[in-house]
């Protein structure tokens, strides 16, 4: 009963524990020593990531099978990074995550699953050997496995598609390994937390007095307008549509890739910059219709009211016309007036 | 020198406005109601959709069975074995108010059916929607803009998308009531009148009695005390509008059995707390600062203000202990997914499963509000320009429900109001700048302008400068609430003599100057009509064409003239004509409600989403292989299933289009259905390439079933593909009846064989449910969305 230990059976169990361990380092394999390299390269890395290059690559799989571990192999190429629609860096980071959870919630040695990226441009023979030629790839190759090509498995789109939790499931189906609760760092640490509530709390009796006082900037009534304005335009140009889909501000075209297209047909969907021209034209009727019914009256000079006038009308035209048009080219809805046929 | 003369001739022109704003208003009123008609005209007088039909059959109970059966009411038509508790689940608002309707018209010996009245409840309330409209404006910005406001109120295709004659839904009645409570809010804040505080607690006992929306109010009026109490214009009249409001309403909120202790427990209501608490404690603060001297006043500041805070800080740390230990943080899913958008779509699929809650894209602005669109800006930059107690409520009313339209498409049926409001604003000063102008100029050309200007200042000016100065002079000169009567008089008989005097002055000092020149203004007043003129169109378009289909009978127009497709009613009088009245029927749950309504069957899951277990369980079974589909539903006493087919006719929001969601729902309890079985390469598809788990589950067999034979090759018009798997058989499932279009297909569950081994399975019930308050009016299913997310 380990609850009724002596404390010299207790030291007896050590003991024997010391020894087993210590004959079986003696006869320790490559493998071993392989493992406590990687080990050591995985403490190294802030995140638990071990950077793959083909040497490495090589040594692991010379390994006979099977292998004491898996491993899971993100495929990076840092010249891909600024294409935003594989959104490379953020899988990375996710992938990373994945690590960094993984590791806190298995803390045991060795490891069972190492988490590795590779880069493109350093190690161009190791994506030949898993015969990628697509990223993102995430691939995950079991201990068995003989031939990296066929034995290993891919991991899906849709299996990162919902990120770091759709991973861990993808590594916990697969290699059957429980990665456990994804630990995201917080957006904010605790001490700057603390830091904001302090500096909150002293500035609070500032701010009342001034507030008291009527001299702030919530006072000014034209930051009010400003930000009503903003707040509109933001909305009606679709901005949260973009944020919660996630829309590119264009995309290239497929059949060319030189020219870029900014508005794309089917109301169903819209690109960033789209929404934000024509969000802007939404707005810029009404600004400059205010501009004349409360400014442009309070002018003297007639000319410069007429010269301002025609302007107006002229953009605000143009720009009712442009949105008609171009909500009929999205939509494809003929919109048509009934006319009486007789009387 | 003329002053009684000119106080006869406003006091005539004041008459005859009146008049004719009434008669303006009358007209509107017809309109409204008229425009929402074409449903009727095109297709018949017909309950439309889902969530009207579940309206209707309780307003049938109602009827019948009088206002306590229905509130005691437990219907074990639906969610069979569970059954629903109906008076304690449902906003009663709508359903009282046709049920009164109805009684109504009875009283006055007019025999109008049940029917009718729920189909024509809608237009009707949009008429006093627009009254309300009306109403709220003219206290925000006088009469003129009040008149254009209500025009473009009546026929707003947000609006309209949810009122047609026979949309017989929640939101129908509630829009009226929200319009109402906001401008019985603004009138006791411009009166500081007890009589209206009361009336307005009451309006909002009547929305909370009839939308979830309520919400809206009690969140946007203690934001707008907060911003007068922050941007110094604190008053007596704020704490009358208030204070009131908040005791009484929610007192009255939770007398409604599905509101109940919410309006105390739940964060959406917290804020409202908060505020009347501060207000408290400014009124203190100007109280104390009434009684002393300036010096006692500074001495006095720091203790209240500390003691303020205490209790302040106090307050809201219990807040924050009540909000923390509550799973949600005490909001709803639907609340959260406003503040955080990308709340629901990540966590709750039946709630980003529904079309109407995913974000609008610009063009769905344009379809919804039209041109006031553009108008709203100068709208907003208008409520600046004298700032009023009630104009930065206009504008904060503007600006949130903007803000939540982009969240989601249906809030821009919030956002409607308040645009046609502020365009409503923004075309009468238009219009009054520049037929000022117009007519100062034509007239300073031809007649002698000492004569007539005074009179026409007044009548033209009238609205702003008279505005302003009652608001303001109400602002400063009112110290105490004590003799409130006569102080009023005297006010009120201060102001008519000083409106008539500084109006005169005022107009003839600058509103001389305020013009701009003729030839312009007269384009820029074309311009503005033809505007309108567009918008008008417009409506009439969408409420035409766009907003009038029933979705229970559709129409298509081919060379060959009008095709009719009545296929859902054909499949549910089959269903009350040839089944026993205790049969059960399993389908999707989009079609509960109708199955209830029309074929009087029980069912397993309607649209009241409450349970999602329960609609797992039937996502699971639809999406297990035939055997242990026919398990789960004989475990459930299932004798029929229905299935929505759209692929003969191509009828896109199908069973099989919606099929990703069921296997997601049903995947979210039972995790042995997994979504990637049902993809191949991601790609949600029924031709030869789809997976085996898709082409053996019951979804695809039912629907499939037998449909090589009516072309030869089984060509899916939904999909544009041939399907995988032609040539079947059904093993536990025989089909009875397949509507004229093939749209509806029952089948019925063969009787278990005779040595069934084994015991059946229970569904398990998990308890928790993610959801328990959910999506109303499912419309369309967002077929986009499995594209997007799932590549």
């Amino acid at each position: 009963m380990a609850t009724t230990l002596t404390p010299t059976t207790g030291v007896a169990v050590v003991l024997l524990l010391l020894f087993s361990l210590l004959t079986h380092h003696a006869t320790s394999h490559p493998s071993d020593s392989l493992v406590s390299d990687l080990s050591a390269l995985q403490s190294q890395s802030p995140n638990g990531v071990i950077h793959l290059t083909d040497a490495l690559l090589r040594r692991i799989l010379s390994l006979p099978t099977p292998r004491p571990f898996h491993f899971i192999i993100f495929f990076d190429a840092h010249h891909l990074h600024s294409k935003a629609e594989l959104s490379l860096p953020a899988l990375k980071s996710e992938f990373s995550l994945v690590s960094s959870s993984f590791q806190t919630n298995n803390p045991n040695q060795p490891p069972p699953l190492f988490f590795f990226e590779i880069e493109f441009q350093e190690s161009q023979s190791s994506f030949a050997v898993f015969g990628i030629n697509s990223i993102p790839h995430i691939r995950l190759i079991p201990p068995s496995a003989v031939d990296p090509k066929t034995d290993s498995i891919q991991m899906d789109a849709s299996d990162f598609s919902r990120l770091a939790d759709s991973m861990a499931e993808f590594i916990e189906s697969r290699a059957k390994l429980t990665v456990g609760p994804i630990v995201r760092p917080p957006i904010v640490s605790q001490k700057q937390i603390f830091m904001i509530v302090v500096v909150i709390l002293i500035s609070i009796p500032f701010f009342v007095k001034r507030l008291i006082s009527g001299n702030t900037i919530l006072h000014d009534k034209n930051i009010w307008m400003a930000g009503a304005i903003f707040v509109y335009f933001f909305s009606v140009s679709g901005a949260m549509f973009n944020i919660i889909r996630k829309m590119p501000m264009f995309l290239v075209d497929r059949q060319d890739p030189n020219k870029l297209v900014f508005f794309y047909q089917g109301s169903g969907m819209q690109l960033g910059a789209e929404g934000f021209s024509i969000g802007f034209l939404y707005t810029i009727v009404g600004l400059l219709l205010a501009l004349v019914t409360h400014l442009l009256v309070r002018l003297r000079n007639r000319n410069v009211q007429r010269l301002v006038m025609i302007v107006v009308l002229f953009v605000s035209f143009w720009a009712v016309r442009k949105v008609v048009l171009l909500d009929n080219w999205k939509t494809g809805y003929r919109i048509h007036a009934y006319w009486p046929s007789s009387w | 020198m003329s002053e009684p003369e000119t106080s006869q001739s406003t006091a005539l022109r004041h008459a005859f406005g009146n008049v004719l704003s009434f008669f303006i208003l009358l007209l509107i009123g017809v309109l409204a109601f008229s425009i929402r008609l074409f449903s009727v005209i095109k297709y018949e007088s017909v309950i439309h959709e889902f969530d009207p039909y579940f309206n209707y059959r309780v307003t049938q109970f109602l009827i019948k069975n009088g206002v306590y059966d229905f509130w005691n009411w437990f219907d074990d038509r639906t969610w069979y074995p569970l059954g629903r508790v109906i008076g304690g689940t449902v906003y009663p608002g709508l359903t009282l108010t046709a049920g009164a309707l109805w009684r109504i018209f009875h009283s006055l010996n007019i025999p109008l059916s049940v029917e009718t009245v729920c189909v024509f409840t809608a237009p009707i309330f949009s008429a006093f929607a627009s009254w309300a409209a009306y109403l709220l404006t003219k206290e925000v910005k006088g009469t003129g803009a009040g008149l254009t406001a209500a025009v473009l109120l009546s026929m707003v295709p947000s609006y309209i998308s949810r009122s047609v004659a026979g949309s017989y839904d929640n939101e129908a009645v509630a829009i009226f009531a929200l319009i109402f409570t906001f401008y019985l809010y603004i009138k006791t804040l411009n009166t500081g009148s007890l009589f209206y505080a009361t009336l307005n607690a009451i309006a909002y006992f009547y929305m909370v009695c009839s939308w979830g929306g309520y919400t809206f109010i009690i969140n946007l009026i203690p934001m707008h005390v907060l911003l007068c109490i922050v941007t110094g214009r604190y008053s007596p009249r704020l704490y009358i509008a208030y204070a009131p409001l908040v005791v009484l309403g929610t007192l009255l909120a939770s007398l409604v059995p599905v509101v109940g202790f919410n309006a105390v427990m739940t964060s959406e209501h917290f804020a409202s707390f908060l505020v009347f608490i501060i207000i408290h404690v400014v009124a203190l603060v100007y109280y104390i600062k009434g009684i002393l001297t300036p010096q006692m006043f500074k001495v006095a500041v720091t203790l209240v203000v500390s003691v303020g805070l205490i209790v302040c800080c106090a307050a809201l740390a219990v807040l924050i202990a009540l909000v923390a230990s509550s799973p949600t943080k005490g909001w709803s899913g639907r609340s959260l997914s406003l503040l955080d958008p990308t709340y629901a779509s990540k966590y709750i699929p039946i709630i980003a499963s529904v079309s109407e809650h995913q974000p609008p894209t610009w063009p769905s602005y344009f379809m919804d509000i039209n041109v006031l669109a553009f108008l709203v800006p100068a709208g907003i930059i208008a409520c600046f320009m004298p700032l009023s107690d009630a104009s930065t409520f206009a504008v904060l009313y503007i600006v949130t429900s903007v803000y939540f339209s982009g969240v989601m498409v249906r809030l821009m049926l919030v956002l409607a109001p308040a645009a046609c409001i502020m365009s409503g604003i923004a075309l009468s000063e238009a219009f009054d700048v520049f037929t000022r102008s117009i007519k100062f100029q034509l007239l300073g050309a031809t007649q002698s302008p000492q004569v007539n200007k005074a009179g026409d200042t007044n009548s033209v000016a009238k609205n702003d400068v008279v505005k302003t100065e009652i608001s303001e002079d109400s602002l400063k000169e009112r110290p105490s609430r004590k003799n409130k009567k006569k102080e009023k008089e005297n006010i009120e008989k201060a102001s008519s003599v000083s409106r008539i005097e500084k109006a005169s002055l005022v107009s003839r000092i600058e509103k001389r100057l305020l013009v701009l020149p003729l030839e312009a203004s007269v384009v820029a007043i074309l311009l503005l009509v033809l505007l309108g003129a567009f918008y008008v169109v417009h409506c009439v378009w969408a409420a035409a064409e766009a907003y009038s289909a029933p979705s229970i009978v559709l129409t298509t127009r081919s060379n060959n003239g009008l095709h009719v497709f009545d296929d859902f009613r054909e499949a549910y009088a089959w269903l009350s004509h040839n089944t026993e009245v205790d049969d059960k029927v399993a389908s999707w749950w989009d079609y509960g409600y109708q199955t209830t309504a029309m074929a009087n069957r029980t069912v397993i899951v309607d649209n009241n989403t409450w349970n999602n277990t329960h609609i797992a369980t039937v996502g699971t079974a639809m999406s297990s292989p035939e055997k242990a589909a026919w398990e789960i539903f004989n475990s459930l006493d299932v004798k029929y299933v229905l299935v929505v087919f759209g692929g003969f006719v191509g009828y896109p929001s199908d069973d099989i289009n919606k099929f990703l969601w069921m296997v997601r729902i049903g995947g979210g309890v039972f995790p042995h259905i997994k979504e990637p079985d049902y993809l191949r390469d991601g790609q949600y598809r029924i031709d030869s390439q789809a997976t085996p788990t898709m082409l053996n589950s019951l979804m695809y067999k039912l629907s499939y079933y037998r449909f090589v034979e009516t072309d030869g090759r089984g060509f899916d018009r939904v999909r544009n593909t041939e399907i995988g798997k032609k040539h079947f058989k059904l093993t536990h499932f025989e089909e009875v009846f397949t509507t004229h279009h093939w749209m509806v297909r029952l089948y019925k569950l063969k009787p278990p064989r005779n040595r069934i081994r084994g015991k059946t399975k229970k569904s398990k019930s998990v308890s928790g449910s993610i959801i328990n308050q959910l999506c109303h009016a499912v419309h369309v299913y967002y077929c986009e969305t499995c594209s997007v997310t799932l590549t």
